[in-house]
């Protein structure tokens, strides 16, 4: 990786050697609140990953998960420790802290799937427009504006609604609406950056447009993409979470928005234990995120420690 | 014909649809001008209305949107049980030729419709409602172009009416000048039906907004937007609307204008409450205006009426336990506080068909009857905390043709494993695959959790013996569509009772009635056809009974349906609500209802208060 920030580098002549990256982690580090939330995401993801090795095991072995058994026995157990149903039942009998942690699967599922959608268009399209400028440009610009210009939502329930209802719908949906700012963000970057004299350099060598754009702008730009994922991984939960409750997202898996959608009925009438771990839930890692996603940016971004404009 | 979505919301009847609201308390009914207590009045609606087209008004809600402005030759009696018909714009029962072929009914004179621009003739004035309506209204029901769902209710049954059906087909506009021999105006005020063949359901037919009288006036002068312009000859009009938000209906004028006398029954069977003939033989309706809202949640529902926003409220799963106790009796304290608490059957039956056009589901009967053994009956009622029965068969109990005895297929596991093995699939494994067999049902809308939550016990049932349920929520429009063009597996599904005979449930089998029509399920079956083809011309009599009971058999063996249940009707009034009773078919039905004013507003300012 090329380590162009030479300006940028801490004044200290004796950590000279050290890269962005090595600097950014050291600087995360310090900061606590930013490491316990590293902690919190971690924890999430274990529970992700639990949860789709459970989800997988299942589906190989065509038995019925653990999450989907109902006893009508058991419906509405408030939670109790110790007990085989920690965060209590749910109307049919299933336990909640099951459905939690697949819940916790779709929302990393959602995060992750619609990442991969949306970051690579949002990143070629803003290189793209940054480094070629002209009429190129303009497309690009006008592209994201109309993009832009049509509200959110609206415009994720009609990708989902041609779609079909289901994850799919969820992931396109969200994935092909919310790349515009990351757009933005890596376009005004490149237009920097193309004047940079390692780029004057690369070009005086006969290097191709795209090769510079992806093998030498990109890395010193990509600081932006990982601060936007993991900014943008929990409004792509909440968006989720915000379908399924609608029913217009996920279909007959245990997502954190169904949950919500199925504790309101008896909710008045004090089964509170549903709704209120599934609210924390979404509050825990959205929360995290976003301030991890903070703590990213302070210590990606060097304008901000150096003060450069 | 109605379909009714597999929820306890949308079962129409009255109780459900019947929840009047107020404008909320502490001066803020100020807002929509309420006049004096009582005559302003808001009902809540539980499901979309999806136009006031009589022809076009295929699910309840409509159905009960259009019959306030509407009216047939014949209604409901109001207080009788068994229930009856009673002439409403005919001035009495029809006349019917020995051989039951020929009806004649005399049109009440003097009855004209609303006011309405429609009417250029007399400058906007409302005209008298004469015979050749009711012919019109026919025809245009009979017109392909229309496409209407319900001209089942007079396929194949007035003479000459199919053959001006088929003459609609083509491009030119459809002829309502052309004769129809079997409807005729033998002058204005008298209308001659004639039948093809007996058919006794008939005076049924004639109660149902189907055959409602439309002024052709309307019709043309309002075309595709006549579906949001009724014109009618009922107790009220539409005032304004907002499509599925709030529909304001007033006191037609016209009935005073005219003089129109009808007045609430003044007799009832013995047994009846005494108290619902306090109003006997005063002139209806006792409401002025009518703010109906559509509300699609259940909880809001019940909030709303505690809060004395509304006059009644249906009892979903949910609240079930907070009003009902175990006893089913109202709990004390609502029962304490002048709530009423009425339950009654209903007619209602709800069911998860077999589509038997389907390969896998329709050509194999064990695996149909493997999948009824294997629902769980006791865990179905437990679910809905009681508030359904299961039903043995296609005909529900209180009309003729119920049989009591046990179902022939009832919850055992280990007879559903086996019947499984016998269907070809040991422990739900599908040889061709070898896991287990996978079956898709189609559900109406995924909006309504406690719907969903029951589509996922039933998919728990079959998982128990191997079957996975894959559940495939739609949105309604689309959902019928997949059933009309029989693209759909297993499917989940209600039928509400257009007539209290059991022909109108053995009709849900007969194959020609297959998709579009309702049969649903595609079902076929001879022997079962050629008894219905008999059963249709009886009259009633212990013979017809008995082929009823044959038809159910024979239905019941075949498991075209799984019958899931037949919800008991359980409803909540304030008891500022007057002259309410439940009835099956409440349609128009709103003009006998009252409202005490006073009563209401002393609730509203007491609530949350103690």
């Amino acid at each position: 990786m090329n380590s162009p920030k030479s300006k940028v580098q801490s004044p200290k002549s004796e950590e000279a050697g050290r890269s962005l990256w090595a600097d950014a982690w050291a600087q995360l580090r310090r900061s606590r609140l930013a490491m316990a939330c590293l902690f919190v995401v971690l924890v999430y993801t274990a529970m992700a990953v639990y949860g789709e090795a459970v989800y997988r095991v299942c589906r190989i072995k065509d038995i019925t998960p653990s999450y989907q058994k109902q006893n009508l026995e058991e419906q509405y157990l408030a939670p109790s420790l110790p007990s085989r149903h920690p965060m209590g039942t749910d109307g049919l009998g299933r336990d909640v802290f099951q459905r939690l942690l697949q819940g916790t699967r779709i929302a990393f599922q959602v995060g992750i799937i619609t990442s991969l959608i949306a970051i690579p268009i949002g990143v070629i399209l803003g290189c793209i427009a940054g480094y070629f400028g002209g009429k190129t440009d303009d497309f690009i610009v006008w592209l994201y504006s109309t993009f832009a210009s049509i509200p959110g939502l609206l415009f994720i329930l009609a990708i989902a609604m041609v779609v079909g209802k289901g994850l799919l719908g969820v992931y396109l949906g969200i994935g092909l609406t919310t790349w515009v700012g990351l757009c933005r963000l890596i376009r005004g970057e490149v237009i920097k950056h193309k004047s940079r004299p390692y780029v004057m350099a690369a070009r005086a060598l006969g290097l191709g447009p795209f090769r510079i754009m992806f093998r030498h702008i990109l890395p010193n730009v990509f600081h932006i993409v990982i601060v936007s994922f993991t900014l943008r991984f929990p409004a792509a939960i909440s968006t989720e979470v915000f379908m399924s409750f609608l029913g217009i997202g996920v279909q007959g898996e245990p997502s954190w928005g169904v949950m919500i959608s199925n504790a309101r009925l008896r909710l008045w009438h004090g089964v509170w234990w549903e709704m209120t771990f599934v609210t924390l839930a979404i509050f825990g890692i959205v929360l995290a995120f976003n301030l991890l996603g903070d703590a990213l940016r302070d210590a990606l971004d060097p304008r901000l420690k150096t003060g450069e404009v | 014909m109605k379909r009714a979505r597999s929820n306890l919301l949308s079962i129409a009847g009255g109780f459900f649809c019947l929840a009047v609201l107020l404008g909320s308390g502490c001066g803020r009914g100020q807002l929509e001008g309420e006049g004096t207590p009582g005559e302003m009045v808001y009902f809540g609606e539980t499901s979309k209305i999806r136009g006031f087209d009589p022809i076009r008004a295929g699910d309840v809600s409509s159905a009960l949107a259009a019959s306030k402005v509407f009216e047939g030759l014949l209604q409901y009696s109001y207080l009788d049980r068994p229930y009856r018909v009673e002439p409403l714009l005919a001035e009495s029962m029809p006349t019917v030729s020995r051989d039951g072929l020929t009806y004649t009914f005399r049109i009440r004179k003097g009855i004209h419709f609303q006011d309405d621009p429609c009417f250029k003739e007399t400058g906007g004035k409302g005209r008298e409602l004469v015979a050749e309506d009711f012919i019109y209204s026919m025809k245009r029901i009979a017109d392909l172009k229309n496409g209407s769902s319900g001209y089942w209710a007079f396929n194949d049954r007035i003479v000459g009416l199919d053959a001006w059906r088929e003459s609609t087909g083509g491009e030119a506009p459809s002829d309502y000048a052309a004769e129809v021999e079997g409807l005729r105006a033998l002058d204005r005020h008298t209308l001659q039906i004639k039948l093809t063949r007996p058919y006794p359901q008939l005076l049924w037919i004639l109660t149902m907004h189907y055959s409602f009288a439309v002024p052709r006036e309307a019709v043309e002068f309002y075309g595709k937007e006549f579906v949001n312009h009724p014109v009618g000859t009922g107790p009220y009009i539409l005032k304004s609307y907002r499509q599925n938000y709030r529909y304001e209906f007033v006191r037609n004028p016209k009935w005073a204008e005219t003089g129109r006398g009808d007045r609430y029954p003044d007799r009832a069977p013995p047994g009846t409450d005494p108290q619902l003939l306090a109003d006997a033989g005063k002139p209806v309706p006792f409401i002025d205006r009518i703010i109906q809202y559509v509300i699609e949640d259940s909880t809001t529902e019940w909030l709303m009426f505690l809060t004395g926003q509304l006059e009644s409220s249906g009892v979903s799963r949910d609240n079930w336990d907070a009003v009902i106790t175990q006893d089913k009796m109202l709990a004390g304290e609502l029962a304490a506080r002048g709530i009423r608490l009425l339950s009654s059957p209903t007619l209602d039956l709800f069911y998860i068909g077999f589509n038997m056009d389907d390969p896998v589901v329709g050509k194999n009967k064990k695996l149909r009857q493997a999948m009824t053994c294997a629902f769980n009956t006791d865990e179905y009622i437990r679910f809905y905390n009681n508030r359904i029965v299961r039903p043995k068969g296609p005909i529900p109990s209180g009309v003729s043709g119920y049989s009591d005895q046990p179902s022939p297929f009832p919850f055992d596991l280990d007879r559903a494993k086996k019947l499984l093995a016998e269907a070809g699939y040991p422990d739900g494994k599908d040889p061709a695959t070898g896991r287990r067999l996978q079956l898709t049902l189609e559900l109406g809308s995924a909006e309504n959790p406690e719907f969903r939550q029951a589509a996922e016990l039933f998919a728990n049932f079959m998982e128990k013996i191997g079957v996975v349920i894959k559940l495939s929520y739609n949105n309604w429009p689309t959902f019928l569509e997949k059933m009309e063009r029989r693209q759909a597996q297993l499917f989940s599904l209600g039928w509400v009772a257009d007539y209290p005979d059991a022909e109108n449930f053995l009709q849900l089998f007969y194959a020609p009635n297959s998709s579009p029509g309702p049969n649903h399920a595609n079902y076929s079956d001879p022997a079962f056809d050629k008894l219905y083809e008999q059963i249709r011309e009886m009259q009633d009599t212990p013979g017809r009974t008995e082929l009823y009971r044959q038809m159910s058999d024979i239905v019941v063996e075949d498991c075209p349906w799984i019958f899931t249940m037949n919800p008991l009707a359980y409803g909540l009034q304030h008891h500022w609500l007057k002259n309410y009773v439940y009835h099956d078919f409440p349609y128009g039905m709103i003009k006998y209802y009252k409202v005490d004013g006073e009563e209401r507003a002393k609730w509203k300012a007491e609530y949350g208060k103690r």
